[in-house]
């Protein structure tokens, strides 16, 4: 753990020392090191449990996964950034820098802590860096409005969880996840208890999000720039949904009732969620909607508790993480040419970029979960462990996944086909730093369909 | 009544298109990057300073620097040498070596010997006559339960 967590901290060191001139080589070297060493946690000495451990961090099969795709996230985003932050003073570059490499240090800490206590601090601290990467950075006078959005929600949904925890802490005398999983069942049945249930939950399905507190996603993901909106929709949302999963555990028997209106809220939030995506003229908000209507599925997913269910979710989480993210970078390829997000005034790029648009191509294919990439079956999971607990839900995910086809296709022809608009006159082409990016996102992604047991956590 | 649709159309969008874009219909100058820029900042006004510091407005970085990488601006070297190593570690080191790391991981989960203990236990047990499995993972007679008269 320690071997990728100190790198990473001395990635501040690098940011500050190293010459204006070489900072975003230096920077990307170092974080693509990283991410290289970062694979090692994926050696697991032990069958089902933790491995890498010290007294505070340590990886198990759920969260290695995610750690992985944290760590390989970061030099995606420099990379992504590089273009619209070289331009400013040095000295600001460096700090867009420190923020990515703080919320890096943070997420490596969230997924990796033993202590749920840990988790709940370190899932409040990447809070900051992520609102001052969107009202600092943010394009628009919306950021403003975005950022407190994102702050507040989060915060409103986890300030129960801390007290739920502390209680957690008092009846059980410990919050450590290697203790609490070999515990005996607590006997949860007063009212006060189904409060402390759902004041364990709401802070995660706030953030994974839940359809009914999802409103801060679209307007976070919209105004962000677009390495704020890579992390967000890649590892933020799925902080709520490891968070969901390691609370589960402790919360039986009463999630078998108290989880049904969430599961519903879910399963709709797919549907309508996937809708308002058909509706929609601004990219970014296509995207971030699909993201919604994605962590819906994880998250009913995830309430069944089932081995499947967790499977799927955590399948569907990494998949999903690296395909959001690579359609954003590609929404902000159109918008550092055009400077505008609306699909319309970008069109028909197929004409002038044929190289992006096998990217854009492969990006929405992965979106709309085409076999045999993990997309497809981490959802199969998830649909078939719904319907294995009640046989109509399959009319909401396959309602869902038709829409999905429907909005990923939607993009990829607003976009790529039909005519080129007249006003598009010059625009660059396409960079080999920005082909290198979309390259590092979809080829994780295909070559997981050749060892998918990476990602199957420890129920199956 | 479609086919005549079809023949009136075009023209009628010209027509409707050449009235509301005005003298901007004649588009093949290369002034028109400038009104160009303006149709598409109408819906998202873009501040002097966001064109400035982009530089797509003044000139492009393929014109001074024809083998341009999208890492540095003006410094045709470091571009260069940012994409050397990008690649190098991001393909060669992250992708390829970590990939081959990944492939020879030795028995990932140790699913490959859960089948084979497995199956050499149902030989084993076969062979001894024994039932492959018993129903009670714990032996019923060390389970203490309560007496049904308390709670």
């Amino acid at each position: 753990m320690l071997k990728v967590l100190i790198p990473t901290i001395m990635l501040f060191p690098t940011i500050w020392l190293t010459s204006p001139k070489w900072l975003w080589t230096t920077t990307t070297a170092h974080s693509l090191l990283i991410a290289s060493i970062s694979l090692m946690w994926l050696k697991w000495t032990s069958e089902a449990g933790w491995t890498s451990s010290n007294t505070y961090l340590a990886t198990d099969p759920l969260s290695t996964p995610l750690l992985v795709l944290t760590c390989w996230l970061l030099p995606l985003m420099i990379l992504a950034s590089q273009n619209h932050i070289n331009p400013e003073p040095i000295n600001r570059q460096r700090s867009y820098i420190t923020l990515l490499a703080s919320l890096q240090t943070f997420l490596i800490m969230a997924f990796g802590a033993t202590e749920i206590i840990m988790f709940y601090i370190m899932f409040e601290a990447t809070l900051i860096p992520t609102l001052i990467i969107i009202t600092r950075w943010g394009n628009q006078a919306e950021r403003l409005n975005a950022g407190t959005y994102f702050l507040f929600y989060t915060l409103a949904g986890s300030l129960p969880l801390l007290v739920a925890l502390l209680l957690l802490q008092q009846s059980t005398g410990t919050l450590s996840m290697l203790v609490l999983q070999y515990s005996q069942p607590l006997q949860l049945n007063s009212w006060g208890h189904m409060i402390w249930w759902a004041g364990c939950l709401i802070a995660f399905l706030v953030k994974m999000p839940l359809y009914g507190v999802h409103l801060w996603l679209p307007k976070a993901h919209v105004e962000a720039p677009v390495a704020g909106s890579m992390v967000l929709a890649a590892v933020l949302l799925k902080l709520g949904g490891y968070g969901m999963m390691r609370m589960m555990i402790m919360l039986d028997p009463l999630s078998k009732e108290l989880a049904y209106p969430f599961i519903i809220l879910a399963l709709w939030g797919i549907i309508m969620t996937g809708s308002i995506c058909l509706r929609q003229t601004d990219l970014k908000s296509l995207i971030a909607y699909s993201s919604v209507s994605h962590m819906g599925l994880v998250a009913a997913g995830i309430l069944i508790q089932t081995p499947w269910g967790f499977s799927g979710a955590i399948i569907l989480m990494i998949a999903h993480g690296l395909v959001s993210s690579a359609l954003f970078c590609l929404a902000n390829t159109a918008y550092e040419r055009t400077h505008s997000r609306t699909m319309m005034l970008a069109r028909g790029l197929q004409m002038i970029f044929p190289l992006t648009a096998m990217w854009w191509f492969t990006a929405n294919l992965a979106n709309l979960a085409l076999p045999p990439l993990p997309n497809l079956m981490g959802e199969l999971m998830i649909i078939t462990t719904l319907f294995n607990w009640s046989p109509w839900t399959i009319l909401l995910t396959g309602l869902g996944t038709l829409i999905t086809a429907g909005y990923s296709l939607y993009m990829f022809l607003m976009t790529q086909r039909g005519p080129t608009p007249n006003h598009i006159m010059g625009l660059q082409p396409f960079h080999t730093r920005e082909h290198l990016l979309m390259a590092l996102h979809l080829i994780p992604v295909i070559l997981l369909v050749a060892k998918p047991e990476l990602m199957w956590g420890w129920c199956y | 009544m479609a086919s005549r649709l079809s023949r009136i159309w075009p023209t009628l969008s010209r027509v409707r298109l050449s009235a509301a874009l005005g003298s901007r219909c004649v588009s093949q100058t290369p002034k028109s990057s400038a009104s160009g820029a303006a149709v598409a900042t109408d819906l998202q006004p873009v501040s002097p300073a966001a064109q400035d510091s982009h530089g797509h407005a003044e000139v492009s970085p393929f014109e001074k620097n024809p083998d341009f990488h999208g890492f540095h601006h003006h410094d045709s070297f470091v571009d260069e040498w940012n994409m050397k190593l990008a690649f190098f570690f991001g393909i060669s080191v992250a992708i390829v070596i970590g990939g081959t790391f990944i492939h020879y991981l030795p028995d990932h989960g140790m699913r490959h010997w859960a089948r084979r203990e497995a199956e050499r236990l149902i030989k084993q047990r076969e062979s001894e006559g024994l039932p492959l499995m018993t129903e009670n993972f714990y032996d019923p007679s060390t389970i203490v339960l309560p007496s049904s008269g308390e709670e």
